[in-house]
C-alpha cells in the first residue's frame, strides 16, 4: 500500500520520455468476425428451481469462459467454450488456420458437463501426464471433469476421455476458477482452484444461509482449493499442508506469477465481497501469506487476476478489476510490483481504474509497440428499463437483516443490474493508459465475462476472444495498422512441465527488456494461449533472448523477429515447418 | 485512562455528574495534547449531562475521528438517545456519526452507514425541525448516485432549510444551503433553476466561493465541481465549529 512520491512521478512523466520508442503511428483495431468464423456460441445461465430460482441464477452468472489451447498440435490455437445451464453442451472449435472454425464438440467428447447437480463455470487446458497434448479440465460448481487427450477411435483427430473418477479432484466445491502451475517445481502441473460460494450444492438447497455474511469483509466463501499432481493420472489435496486453508473468503479469481523473481510461483487471490490475498512461494511446498504488508487489506469486490509487466521495468505486477459502477465506486487496482515484497496501487494514476461492473481483464500488445495494452470486460446483467440496484439497496439497509439468508434477498426479475456498459481498452503509452475502445472497434455493451487472448492466425496480431453471460460470445480478429515487430515462442518443457507453465523469457532489443511468463489460466473464465508474444516496436532483430525454465535452468536462444520461435528445454530452438509455412502465409512482415 | 469503558459508559450515561464544565476542560486539554481517548472519556461524561449539546457531540465525534473509535462513538449515541430520546441533537449527531465512519467503510457498508445517517437525521427533525437539520439531511440525500431519485428528497429538505434561515440572523454557513440546494436542482436536471438557486445565494453571501464557482462554470466543468463536492468516497467534513465560531 506504499505510495511513493517518485512513483507517481515516473508514471506520470513516463509516456512523454516514451513516446520516442513506441510506434508512433500505430493503430490499435480489431474486427469481429465470430459468425464469420464460426464461434458465435451462445451461452446461458442455470436456470433453478423453487423459490430461490430468480436470486440463486443471478449468484451464479457467471460459468461463461473460454480456454484456448492447440489441442490437436497443428500450429493453431483451438476455442474451448462453457455453457452453465442444465444439459447445453460445451464446444470445442477447431483452428482451421484460416480464421474459420469447426465445431468437433461431438466427436471429440468434451460436452458434457452441465447435469442436474453441477453447473460448468470455467475450464482449462494443461498437459497433466506430461505427454505432449493439452487434456481439459472442466470447472464446476461440483466436482471437476478431467478429460485425458487420446487419438480417435479412428485414428483421424483427436479424443477426449473422461478420467475424473481416478483423477482425485472428487472434493465437491463451487469452483468457479482454477489455475495450472507447477507450485512445487516437480515438472508436474498442479492446480488451484478458487471456491466462491461455500462448499453446499446449491441445485439441492438444504440450508438457505449460503450467500455472504458481510457484503465488504466476507469470510463465509470457498476459500481455495490446491491440488497436487502426484505423476500417477492423480492429485491430492494439500491446501492445509500448503498453508492456504485459512482463507475463507468468496474467491472469484485466482493468478499466478514470480512476483519476486525467485523461480517459484506467487499467487493472488481475487476475492468478491471483501479482502484480495497475496502468498509468496516459500520454495518447500507452502505459501506465506503477504497480504498486510505487501497490498494491505481491501474491502473491494475483486473479480479478476491478470498478471503482466506494463512497466517494463522487469517486475511483474498485477491487475485486478472490482466494481466502480455510479454506486459503488471501488475503483481497480493496478498493483505496481516495488521490487522490495511490497506493491502500489496506481489505477488512478494510470487511468485504469474505472472499468464499471469489471470482470475479465487481459494484458496484450495489440500494436506490438512494446507495451502491453489491455483490455477489461464489464456488464452484470443486461434486461429490462428497470434498475435491481434501489430494489436491493432497500434490503441491504434493513436493520439486522441476514444476508446469507437466500429468502432475504428480493428477486430481479426482468430488472437490469449494471447492464449494458461499454468495454473498455486501454493502450498502454509507455507505462500510463489511454482508453481506446471505441476506436479500437471493441466497445460493445454486452454482459462479459471470460477473455482468451491468442493468435489465431498466426500474424503476429493479438485476437481476442469474449465470452458474456447469456448472449453470444465474440472473436475480435487484431488487425492494428502500423504495428510493431514481433516475436512468439512455443516452449516445451522437459525436465519442467511440459507447457511450460512458469517459464520466464526476457527479450532485449533496440536496448530494451520486456519480460513474459508462461501463464496457466490467469484472469476470470478465460485461459489465454500458452505462447508468449512480445511487440518489440521498431527494433528489426532482438539482442539476446533469454528463458528460465522452472526447473533452474537458464537458457539464451537465436530467435528470428516476425515469426514464431518453438523451443525445448535444454535443447535450443526449433522452427516446426508447419509454423513457418503458415506464419508467412498469413502475411508476417 | 484506567477506567474501563463498560463503567465510563455506565457513569457517563446513567449518573448524571455535576461539573460538566470540569471535564469539558479536561477533554479540552486532552484534545490539545492528541490524547484521544482521554478527550472521547471526558466528552462522553459531558454528554451525559448535556446530550442536547450541538457542540460537544460534534467535538466528540471529531475526537473519534481522530482515533478512529467509530464504533464506540456510534455506540456512545446508540445509548445516549436511548436514555435521552427527546434530545435532536444527540440524534443529529448520532447521524453524523455515522457519516463519520464512511470513509472507513466498505463500499456496500457506505451505503448502509449512509442510509443509517438518513434514518437518525430524521428522528432529529421531527422532534425539533431546525435549519442545521434540514440542511443536514437534505445534503445527505444529494450524496446518493442518481440511480436512487433521492435528489428530489434533498432538494425538499433544503427549500425548507433556506426558508427557516431567513427567519435567523445572517450567517456565513448559511450560504451552504443556497449551494446544496443549486447541486440538487443540477441533480434533478433542472440547471437554469440551480443557477437562479445559485444567484439568489450570491446576491446574499457575495463573497462566497462556492457559488461563485458554480455560477462561473458549465458543461462538464460544473459537472466536475459538484461531483468532487458530493464524492461519497471522500471524507465529508461535519465538524459543526462554524455553527458557534464568531458568535
Amino acid at each position: 500500500m506504499k505510495r511513493r512520491c517518485w512513483l507517481h512521478a515516473i508514471v506520470v512523466l513516463a509516456p512523454l520520455g516514451m513516446l520516442a520508442f513506441s510506434v508512433g503511428s500505430s493503430r490499435i483495431r480489431f474486427e469481429e468476425i465470430s459468425e464469420k468464423a464460426g464461434v458465435r456460441h451462445v451461452h446461458r445461465t442455470r436456470r433453478f428451481a423453487g423459490k430461490t430460482a430468480d436470486v440463486l441464477r443471478m449468484f451464479t452468472s457467471g460459468g461463461s469462459s473460454v480456454a484456448v489451447a492447440d489441442y490437436d498440435n497443428d500450429g493453431f490455437d483451438d476455442i474451448f467454450v462453457t455453457d452453465s445451464d442444465t444439459g447445453r453442451p460445451n464446444r470445442l472449435y477447431h483452428n482451421n488456420g484460416n480464421l474459420t472454425f469447426t465445431d468437433v464438440s461431438v466427436e471429440t467428447g468434451i460436452t458434457a458437463g452441465n447435469d442436474p447437480l453441477s453447473i460448468v463455470s470455467d475450464a482449462l487446458w494443461f498437459d497433466y501426464d506430461n505427454d505432449g497434448w493439452v487434456d481439459l479440465l472442466v470447472i464446476r460448481f461440483g466436482t471437476p471433469l478431467l478429460y485425458h487427450n487420446e487419438p480417435s477411435p479412428d485414428g483421424k483427430g483427436r479424443h477426449f476421455r473422461d478420467v475424473s473418477a481416478k483423477s482425485g479432484l472428487n472434493k465437491f466445491a463451487n469452483t468457479i476458477a482454477a489455475i495450472a502451475f507447477d507450485y512445487d517445481n516437480d515438472g508436474r502441473l498442479d492446480l488451484l482452484f478458487g471456491n466462491y460460494f461455500k462448499p453446499a450444492n446449491l441445485l439441492i438447497l438444504k440450508d438457505p444461509h449460503v450467500l455472504p455474511n458481510d457484503l465488504d469483509n466476507a469470510v463465509n466463501g470457498g476459500g481455495v482449493t490446491l491440488w497436487r499432481n502426484n505423476g500417477d493420472g492423480s492429485f491430492s489435496d494439500v491446501t492445509v499442508k500448503a498453508g492456504l486453508s485459512k482463507h475463507t473468503g468468496w474467491t472469484l479469481d485466482v493468478g499466478h506469477g514470480d512476483f519476486n523473481n525467485d523461480g517459484f510461483q506467487d499467487i493472488y487471490l481475487a476475492c468478491d465481497y471483501g479482502t484480495d490475498r497475496l502468498f509468496f512461494n516459500n520454495g518447500d511446498g507452502t505459501f506465506r501469506e503477504v497480504t498486510e504488508k505487501a497490498i494491505g487489506y481491501d474491502t473491494k469486490k475483486g473479480m479478476n487476476v491478470e498478471v503482466g509487466d506494463y512497466d517494463n521495468d522487469g517486475l511483474l505486477d498485477i491487475y485486478v478489476t472490482n466494481i466502480t459502477d455510479d454506486y459503488m465506486k471501488e475503483c481497480n487496482m493496478l498493483w505496481h510490483n516495488n521490487g522490495d515484497g511490497t506493491f502500489t496501487d496506481v489505477a488512478k494514476e494510470t487511468g485504469t481504474c474505472d472499468t464499471l461492473w469489471g470482470w475479465a481483464a487481459k494484458f496484450g500488445d495489440f500494436d506490438n509497440d512494446g507495451w502491453l495494452d489491455l483490455f477489461v470486460v464489464n456488464g452484470l446483467r443486461s434486461a429490462g428499463n428497470e434498475n435491481y440496484i434501489p430494489v436491493l439497496v432497500k434490503m441491504i439497509t434493513r436493520p439486522g437483516v441476514d444476508f446469507t439468508n437466500v429468502y432475504n434477498w428480493p428477486n430481479i426479475g426482468n430488472m437490469s443490474w449494471s447492464g449494458h456498459q461499454k468495454k473498455k481498452l486501454f493502450r498502454n503509452v509507455g507505462g500510463s493508459f489511454q482508453e481506446i475502445a471505441a476506436l479500437a472497434g471493441v466497445d460493445n455493451d454486452k454482459d462479459g465475462r471470460g477473455l482468451a487472448i491468442a493468435d489465431f492466425d498466426n500474424d503476429g496480431l493479438l485476437d481476442i476472444y469474449q465470452t458474456n453471460a447469456d448472449q453470444f460470445s465474440l472473436l475480435y480478429h487484431g488487425v492494428s495498422e502500423g504495428a510493431g515487430n514481433w516475436l512468439e515462442f512455443k516452449l516445451t518443457g522437459t525436465r519442467s512441465n511440459r507447457d511450460a507453465i512458469g517459464a520466464r523469457v526476457t527479450v532485449h532489443a533496440d536496448g530494451r527488456a520486456y519480460i513474459r511468463e508462461v501463464d496457466g489460466g490467469n484472469g476470470y473464465a478465460g485461459q489465454s494461449s500458452t505462447r508468449v508474444h512480445f511487440g518489440i516496436g521498431r527494433a528489426t532483430a532482438v539482442d539476446s533472448v533469454q528463458i528460465r525454465w522452472p526447473s533452474g535452468l537458464v537458457e539464451n536462444i537465436n530467435a528470428p523477429v516476425n515469426h514464431l520461435t518453438s523451443v525445448i528445454e535444454g535443447k535450443g530452438t526449433r522452427f516446426p515447418e508447419t509454423y513457418l509455412e503458415r506464419s508467412h502465409a498469413s502475411g508476417s512482415q | 485512562m484506567l477506567r474501563s469503558l463498560p463503567f465510563l459508559l455506565a457513569t457517563a450515561l446513567f449518573a448524571v455528574e455535576p461539573g460538566a464544565d470540569v471535564h469539558y476542560n479536561e477533554a479540552v486539554k486532552a484534545l490539545n495534547s492528541r490524547d484521544f481517548q482521554t478527550a472521547l472519556e471526558e466528552l462522553e461524561v459531558v454528554l451525559a449531562s448535556e446530550p442536547d449539546n450541538i457542540r460537544y457531540g460534534s467535538e466528540y465525534r471529531q475526537a473519534a475521528i481522530q482515533a478512529g473509535a467509530y464504533e464506540r462513538c456510534l455506540n456512545f449515541f446508540d445509548k445516549l438517545v436511548k436514555v435521552h430520546p427527546n434530545a435532536p441533537n444527540a440524534w443529529l449527531n448520532y447521524g453524523f456519526a455515522y457519516v463519520d465512519k464512511i470513509p472507513a467503510a466498505g463500499s456496500i457498508t457506505q451505503v448502509i452507514l449512509a442510509n443509517a445517517a438518513l434514518r437518525e437525521f430524521t428522528r432529529a427533525l421531527r422532534l425539533k425541525p431546525s435549519w442545521i437539520a434540514y440542511y443536514t439531511r437534505g445534503n445527505s440525500y444529494l450524496f446518493w448516485p442518481k440511480v436512487f431519485h433521492r435528489a428530489h428528497l434533498g432538494v425538499a429538505d433544503l427549500e425548507r432549510a433556506v426558508r427557516l434561515q431567513r427567519n435567523e440572523p445572517e450567517h456565513a454557513y448559511h450560504a451552504r444551503a443556497w449551494v446544496s440546494l443549486g447541486d440538487g436542482y443540477w441533480k434533478m436536471d433542472r440547471l437554469q433553476k440551480a443557477k437562479a438557486v445559485w444567484r439568489e445565494g450570491l446576491e446574499q453571501f457575495p463573497d462566497n466561493p462556492l457559488l461563485k464557482e458554480r455560477l462561473e462554470k458549465d458543461g462538464t466543468d460544473l459537472k466536475g465541481a459538484i461531483e468532487a463536492a458530493l464524492d461519497p468516497y471522500k471524507r465529508v467534513d461535519t465538524n459543526l465549529q462554524e455553527l458557534w465560531a464568531n458568535q
